[in-house]
């Protein structure tokens, strides 16, 4: 029901987001057009956090109380998430080259993105080696909150090890280090991320709802209401 | 031998607090229904055997019932309470034998079972040697179990029976690779645990030839 | 736990491939780099903890395999004790057995390489402190992954990123310590890890059992 709803919102605050960032904005004293990239780099960095916060989250709801939405809705999330991730790494991958020249630095952000993103994909790796879905889910959510825990420890030990990267501009509420042109397009495009990740992650664990309970009564219903109202 | 009619859905067996009791179980694995709406009582004494073709359902209702897996629906309590909130407590009166014998092959017949013995953490009963005399294993100290044959093996899983003293008996497919004797021993000790009291829940396609106590049937499958 | 230090022993083969891996590997590092006493020394610690690693994770599925083909998990998950002692006491049963003397065989190469000898203490403790959180990540994994297609693998692919950490401290440990520096606050790190897997990993590894087992 709220699918149409929210693909459409997403979509508006993507265009607006775009435009904003990639022609409303001043460009970069220092970094020129190039910084445009941030748009988004950085929604989808805050992103693959968000997601497998989420994803845990979800995950550890659904092995305590056997929700089966929680465990469909942490299925849907991994893929996304992954993406997300990679989507940062290639964008900042990107960006790195004319910034410091170079397409991959040890640094301590880039390292533990690295890192989420193996998480990520342990995760999907493990969701489908199983047959059975129920175990699945249960399976994976372990290994999700195992990840949880050490992400935090992961964050810590990379930076401790190494920090070239440049020191976080926005989070300083109060005196943003980032001219306000330009933080508007990207709390847009954050916004409009994160509706693209709702609506999709809505769509994705509708499909997998109707798969996992193909035998029960209200999805034959469903389908004969459909084949009538044809 | 005189089973009774096929029992499904409640036996109609009035039950008190202590007896074993399983409603509405509902199992699904891999989007296929299994079994659905399993219903019965078990008190003292009681014999049941699950029957079905091979994939009806016959391991994971054992399984089930031993707590391994969680139904898709419907729950099973003992002495009133569901057994997954007395866990511990249920686990301590129930022995279940599954398709592997969970002995270890490295081991000698004897090691196998003072390891079963410190596992259930029960007060020993018989001498370990008078189990093994049971099972027509005796004579083989030094021996490790890989040198001896399927039927042997399952002999030493099926000692669990005798050596944890549980009042609870789940046997999956108890007779695999057993010879005539072999089956009528364990024929014979299921009786005998009938009659001292235990329950037994048992799975099988083979004919049973159980003197001096009644079986249940449950026919798994095709209706 | 007695147990499978009994078993283990009966599958003597078994038990020393993993050390006899690791010895290999660490031997095979000189015939890459040379035989030039100050490289090795500066690639020595890293390629100790590298091969500690993976032979840690050869090792890993032989926690729970046996138990798993032969059925005895079953068992040992319907003992009527709790799961999270019996996890705990095959965990720490792995680590006397793969962890100790993969220390101690460490030690030697490492002397025999004429390391230096302060620098050779603490790659000791970062050892001692980092190979049981090996062990304890390890068998949530393994119990996670074990008697799956591709387990192997698998197993591999969930636990590299998790061991990343202790990685990192170990080798800042060390390497400060050749810098003549302090390495309190490594190692503290490493002990803070092994205390959080200690109390975390036996809960995870034992209802991850229960779920495989379902």
């Amino acid at each position: 029901m709220l699918t149409p709803w929210l693909s459409w919102i997403c979509a508006l605050l993507l265009i607006a987001g775009l435009y904003g960032g990639l022609i409303y904005a001043p460009p970069d004293y220092q970094q020129g057009e190039s910084f445009r990239i941030i748009y988004v780099h950085v929604p989808s960095a805050w992103m693959s956090m968000f997601v497998y916060v989420l994803m845990a989250t979800a995950g550890g709801v659904g092995l305590i109380w056997h929700i089966k939405i929680a465990e469909v809705f942490a299925k849907s999330c991994a893929p996304l998430g992954a993406s997300f991730t990679f989507l940062a790494l290639a964008t900042g991958s990107l960006w790195g080259k004319p910034m410091w020249g170079t397409w991959w630095v040890w640094d301590a952000r880039l390292t533990s993105e690295l890192i989420l993103l193996f998480l990520y994909l342990g995760y999907m790796a493990l969701q489908s080696a199983f047959d059975d879905r129920r175990v699945a889910a249960r399976a994976s959510a372990v290994l999700a909150l195992v990840g949880l825990i050490n992400i935090p420890i992961i964050h810590y030990s990379v930076e401790w090890w190494s920090t070239l990267h440049q020191g976080a501009t926005v989070t300083k509420l109060d005196a943003p280090s980032i001219h306000i042109d330009m933080l508007i397009p990207l709390l847009i495009m954050a916004l409009a991320f994160k509706l693209y990740f709702f609506t999709i992650v809505l769509i994705r664990s509708r499909t997998e709802i109707l798969e996992y309970e193909c035998n029960s009564k209200w999805v034959s219903d469903l389908l004969n209401e459909t084949e009538v109202s044809k | 031998m005189k089973p009774l009619n096929t029992t499904y859905n409640n036996a109609g067996k009035a039950t008190g607090e202590s007896g074993f009791e399983v409603s509405g179980l509902e199992c699904i694995r891999q989007d296929i229904i299994l079994f659905q709406d399993i219903s019965f009582k078990l008190q003292s004494g009681d014999l049941l055997q699950v029957d079905g073709v091979n994939g009806s359902g016959k391991s994971s209702l054992i399984r089930i019932l031993a707590g391994l897996m969680q139904p898709s629906a419907g729950e099973i309590s003992w002495r009133g309470r569901n057994i997954s909130e007395c866990r511990y407590q249920y686990q301590k009166e129930m022995s279940y034998i599954g398709h592997l014998n969970g002995v270890k092959n490295t081991l000698t017949a004897d090691e196998n079972l003072e390891i079963m013995k410190a596992l259930s953490g029960s007060p020993q009963s018989i001498p370990l040697s008078e189990v093994l005399a049971k099972l027509e294993l005796g004579g083989m100290d030094g021996i490790t179990l890989n040198r001896l044959s399927a039927g042997q093996k399952r002999r030493v899983g099926l000692a669990r029976l005798l050596v944890t003293n549980s009042k609870i008996w789940l046997l999956d497919e108890p007779f695999t690779s057993l010879d005539s004797s072999g089956k009528s021993v364990i024929e014979q000790l299921i009786v005998e645990h009938s009659l001292q009291g235990g329950i037994t829940v048992f799975s099988t396609h083979q004919p049973v030839e159980i003197e001096g106590c009644s079986i249940r049937h449950i026919h798994l499958g095709k209706k | 736990m007695w147990r499978d230090i009994i078993l283990a022993f009966r599958h003597r083969a078994e038990l020393f491939n993993p050390l006899i891996f690791f010895t290999m590997v660490i031997v095979l590092f000189p015939f890459a780099f040379g035989s030039d006493i100050g490289l090795l020394n500066r690639v020595m610690p890293g390629t100790i903890w590298i091969t500690a690693l993976l032979a840690t994770n050869l090792s890993l599925e032989g926690i729970f395999r046996s138990d798993f083909d032969d059925g005895s998990i079953e068992q040992i998950i319907l003992s009527g004790y709790p799961l999270t002692l019996l996890v705990i006491a095959k965990i720490t049963a792995h680590w006397c057995l793969t962890g100790l003397p993969l220390i101690i065989i460490a030690m030697f190469t490492a002397f025999l390489l004429s390391f230096p000898e302060h620098v050779l203490q603490t790659l000791f403790f970062t050892l001692l402190l980092g190979t049981p959180v090996l062990s304890l990540i390890g068998a949530v994994a393994v119990a996670l992954t074990i008697g799956l297609r591709s387990g192997g693998m698998l197993l591999s692919l969930i636990i590299l990123p998790l061991y990343m950490p202790i990685l990192i401290f170990a080798m800042l440990a060390v390497e400060n310590k050749m810098a003549g520096m302090s390495v309190d606050a490594e190692l503290y790190f490493l002990s803070g890890m092994l205390v959080l897997a200690m109390t975390l990993a036996p809960l995870a590894t034992a209802s991850s059992l229960r779920i495989r087992m379902s």
